[in-house]
């Protein structure tokens, strides 16, 4: 095989096959957008979660102007929960950056949460509008790019349709109740990422960033959280990423064990000893600051990042979280330029 | 007179009730406590809140986690609700009106939250603007409560950036109206650049700032009673 030829698709469907690569690829499958690329458009953030071709579009640019090694939608983390009947408010008349959000919540208090999940669920809120822009991506750059998504893990799908205060209580008081409902919300996750399988994404993250260790205990989240992220995780039938952010070293191998193809981890995760814990057969994805080094820091600070985190032994280098949309232009350039240029694959 | 062994009972009793998550308990210690002719402060500080210090370094060790700590506030509150009203105003050089909230675009609030029980601890009267709050309403609110402490709290980079208009706003509008800034992005270097008076990191060292906060109150509540207690001068 030529590596010359080696597209980031390849790239990338090589490495989820744990295939010999000419080099880590440096690609994410959260939001990548930035406000350079829509300031090129001439797009405002509040209007691209609303317009298919603006969300494709957007998602577009972060390609097309780096060389990112991927184009993934949605931007928000409000779908699942407006196609369940929530409400969701994406700051229309703001002209700076604020993710949309949820207004009205679905659940308020442990006696609604027997919810079903409403019928035709698929063509529901922007579900549709999500597939839609996953079918433009791929016609546009989709030969030679990877097309990601993601779903929320049923945890974090939680904190969405119902009171996160209370849902977290819950889980340490009433557990089998929580567990009846990430249940239900597997059901959803796995409905949606169907639907985004066949809109034809190469491959889906699910953020289960709601369970993290900073927030629940390695016991709870190995009771409670595993086993609903187990059962979403067997019914994706593209190559799946789970990102959990926050302190995960505790629970590296319980996030191994949900059958995902490679876990992803913020900057808090110590790679070095994760690597110890898992070996080096493990794909982890990881973990550039997406804010204190890519916003904030100088190219020279991203390139030593980079470096550092491909020492520790990520398997692709991946942001921690979303991009934030600020990023500087430059740092966004060397963070490409110092994966290719460092040139190293586990 | 307040039997010691009593007194030391009950206190304890409170204590455990927080520690413990109990709610039931600490409002059956709080009646007690008012029952015996405990002082009602002292019930708060040294029963309440000495369990919520323990809460504290619990959660420091990663032996309690978010929910335990939102049960244990629970249980804190059980017991102020009952207690509260009985407590006598101390002064302590403010008038103790503070303005809270969470920012725009942000709709993490258990942070907030914590500190905002400090506050309810410490006898303070709070306007709770809640999560996701315009920043005007920031200024308004602390111009029309004339509040000496307006505290804003941010999860997210994106919505942390909305705090600085705000620090300006009031600062302009009132110099003296002290600010305090929270959450997981914002640092001391970014508390400083934009002019806040104080910041606490993220829900630990919420806490933790809470529970400094309420030692030097606590300090400062000794300090007013030695002073009451201490023969008249003259």
């Amino acid at each position: 095989m030529s590596t010359i030829t080696m597209t980031p698709k390849d790239r990338i469907n090589r490495l989820f096959k744990k295939e010999e690569i000419d080099r880590i690829p440096c690609f994410s499958g959260m939001g990548n957008i930035t406000e350079y690329g829509l300031k090129r458009l001439g797009y405002r953030f509040a209007d691209i979660h609303l317009d298919a071709t603006m969300m494709a579009d957007s998602a577009a640019t972060t390609y097309e102007l780096f060389g990112y090694e991927c184009a993934v939608v949605p931007f928000d983390l409000c779908v699942e929960a407006e196609a369940l009947g929530c409400e969701i408010n994406v700051y229309a008349h703001q002209e700076g950056i604020l993710y949309p959000t949820i207004r009205k919540k679905l659940i308020n208090n442990e006696t609604e949460m027997e919810i079903s999940i409403p019928d035709g669920l698929e063509s529901r809120g922007r579900i549709p509008l999500v597939s839609e822009a996953i079918r433009l991506l791929k016609k546009r750059i989709g030969e030679y790019v990877p097309i990601g998504s993601y779903v929320l893990g049923p945890f974090t799908l939680a904190g969405q349709v119902m009171d996160l205060n209370e849902l977290l209580k819950l889980s340490f008081k009433k557990p089998d109740k929580v567990g009846r409902l990430l249940d239900i919300l597997a059901d959803v996750a796995i409905r949606v990422a169907r639907e985004f399988i066949k809109a034809g994404v190469d491959y889906l993250t699910v953020r289960e960033m709601g369970a993290t260790s900073d927030v629940l205990s390695p016991r709870v989240f190995k009771s409670l959280i595993q086993p609903y992220l187990k059962k979403v995780i067997a019914q994706i039938t593209v190559p799946t990423v789970l990102h959990i952010c926050g302190k995960t070293n505790h629970i590296v191998q319980f996030m191994v064990e949900t059958g995902a193809t490679a876990i992803s981890v913020d900057q808090k995760n110590d790679l070095v000893e994760s690597r110890k814990t898992l070996g080096n057969d493990v794909l982890i994805f990881g973990n550039l600051d997406p804010y204190n080094v890519l916003v904030q820091g100088k190219p020279e600070t991203v390139r030593e990042a980079v470096r550092r985190c491909i020492d520790d032994g990520a398997s692709a280098l991946w942001p921690g979280c979303d991009i934030w949309p600020t990023v500087p232009p430059e740092n966004f350039q060397a963070m490409m330029d110092e994966v290719k240029r460092y040139k190293k694959a586990r | 007179m307040v039997n010691e062994e009593r007194k030391k009972e009950i206190l304890e009793k409170l204590k455990r009730a927080v520690i413990n998550y109990d709610e039931d308990g600490a409002k059956e210690a709080a009646k007690e406590a008012l029952e015996a002719g405990i002082d009602a402060g002292e019930a708060i500080f040294n029963g309440l809140v000495s369990g919520m210090e323990e809460v504290g370094r619990l959660f420091e060790a990663q032996e309690y986690f978010v929910p335990e700590l939102l049960m244990c506030a629970d249980a804190l509150y059980a017991g102020l609700d009952i207690l509260k009203p009985h407590m006598k105003k101390l002064d302590l050089g403010v008038k103790g009106t503070v303005v809270i909230g969470t920012v725009e675009g942000d709709v993490h609030d258990i942070g907030k939250n914590i500190v905002k029980m400090m506050f309810d601890v410490a006898g303070f009267t709070v306007y709770d603007l809640g999560r996701d709050v315009p920043l005007d309403k920031f200024v308004e609110e602390q111009l029309r409560t004339d509040a000496d402490l307006v505290c804003l709290s941010a999860m997210m980079t994106t919505t942390m950036v909305g705090m600085k208009k705000v620090i300006e706003e009031i600062k302009k509008r009132n110099p003296n109206a002290k600010i305090m800034i929270g959450g997981a992005p914002v640092s001391q270097d970014i508390a400083e650049k934009w002019g806040a008076d104080g910041y606490a990191k993220d829900a630990s060292n919420a806490l933790k700032e809470a529970i400094n906060m309420i030692s030097s109150l606590k300090k400062l509540k000794e300090e007013a009673e030695a002073k009451a207690n201490a023969p008249q001068a003259g």
